[in-house]
């Protein structure tokens, strides 16, 4: 049976780790908030973008689009976001078990793979996959510019003719509660339906070349959508399983007070009834 | 002088800038500046400087590029970046644009996007001088 001290040290350290789990939730729950936020300011900046881009699309070749260019599928480009850091329960080893059901339907040796995180970068070199590009220890300061830069990187490889297809495998943010895993076909580019046109104006330069030098940025703009919707809900499944973790550490806890409280009991009856059968011993004399 | 409405809208923030009397912009083809009574029109711009005229002063931000919106009751800048000079963090405009410049000479990567960063990285700096 374990005696005393052992079970006050692991009071002591299981008390640490529930201090530490649940300093990590506040945490996350700080950083969700600010994520949150960030998606909806950028909301009328991508609503306004893709309204113009629809009005002007009427009017242009689409041909000249080399973004919407559909051709021949030879390679696949795989896109998956993970997180740099674990401890955030399910998180990234759902994503990477989808994007590998995914990869196999493919085709594993037509597709590349890009992966944004240290998590899924890792698993997927050590197992040989084609992983073409690779980002990671961004996370903590993720800005616009990275989607810029991503951005630009992936239209290379498009435009180049490497890859004839992108997908997107990403974490979908839905409540703190449920992210649900979303595959969703990045390029080429579909512009579909609602094609309204804006008043009468002047365009400098053509409609076309306005389309040309828009449509990057569109793809900017989806690039921080989903790189805002991944952290979000690596922050949210962080932020439930510490709080399940803190919880957890409670109850053990408790349980181990329980025992603690029963053995000291033990001990002290045990001492006074040495104490009395001695006393009675010695009258017996 | 008359003044018109402008809104700069990026990613991560919309700024309102008020009421305004002259705005100047990068636009693809060259400046072009703004006032109070223009004709509708829809521009694209590159990465450069816009310039605001608001009470009388002269606001600058460094910009990345995106299109100036004119309709008759206001001027929408819908642009990627938008930096007021004394926001710049100019040591690490800095070194972005060492870096670029390193990557341009070794030509190991592609080089529109390394011009591009370039551009970018010198335009924040120039800005940032206004201030």
């Amino acid at each position: 049976m374990a005696n005393l001290k052992d079970i006050r040290d692991r009071i002591k350290s299981i008390r640490n780790i529930q201090q530490v789990t649940k300093a990590m939730k506040m945490v996350a729950a700080a950083k969700l908030r600010k994520a949150q936020e960030r998606m909806e300011q950028a909301r009328p900046y991508e609503e306004r973008l893709s309204q113009v881009i629809h009005s002007l699309l009427p009017d242009v070749d689409r041909s000249l689009l080399s973004l919407l260019d559909v051709r021949e599928v030879k390679r696949i480009a795989v896109v998956v976001f993970t997180s740099d850091r674990g401890l955030a329960g399910s998180f990234n080893s759902n994503i990477i078990r989808r994007a590998e059901e995914e990869i196999k339907s493919f085709g594993r040796e037509v597709t590349d793979l890009i992966c944004f995180g240290r998590r899924g970068r890792d698993y997927f070199r050590k197992r040989d996959y084609s992983v073409v590009k690779d980002y990671a220890d961004f996370w903590s300061d993720l800005n616009f510019t990275h989607a810029m830069e991503f951005g630009e990187e992936l239209i290379e490889l498009f435009v180049s003719g490497r890859i004839d297809e992108v997908y997107i495998i990403y974490n979908w943010f839905r409540s703190v509660g449920t992210q649900k895993i979303k595959m969703e076909r990045l390029l080429p580019l579909v512009y579909e339906g609602e094609e309204q046109s804006l008043s009468e104006r002047l365009y400098e330069p053509s409609k076309e070349e306005l389309v040309c030098s828009l449509i990057p940025r569109h793809m900017n703009v989806e690039m921080w959508k989903y790189l805002l919707e991944s952290f979000a809900s690596e922050q949210a499944a962080r932020m439930v399983a510490m709080d399940n973790a803190t919880e957890n550490a409670g109850e053990l806890i408790h349980d181990l007070r329980l025992e603690f409280n029963k053995l000291r009991q033990a001990s002290i009856t045990k001492e006074v009834l040495e104490i009395i059968s001695g006393a009675e011993a010695l009258k017996v004399q | 002088m008359k003044s018109f409405q402008l809104e700069i809208v990026t990613p991560d923030k919309l700024l309102d800038k008020g009421e305004v009397t002259y705005v100047r912009c990068p636009g693809m083809d060259g400046l072009f500046g703004v006032m109070n009574g223009h004709i509708p029109a829809l521009i694209g711009m590159k990465t450069g400087e816009i310039k605001v005229t608001k009470d009388g002063n002269d606001l600058f931000f460094a910009t990345s590029g995106g299109y100036a919106d004119i309709s008759a009751e206001k001027v929408e800048l819908l642009v990627e970046t938008a930096e007021q000079a004394d926001e710049i963090d100019v040591t690490r405009a800095a070194s972005a644009r060492d870096k670029a410049k390193e990557h341009l000479s070794k030509g190991d990567v592609d080089y529109i996007q390394s011009k591009a960063k370039l551009d970018r990285a010198a335009n924040r700096l120039a800005v940032a001088n206004r201030h």
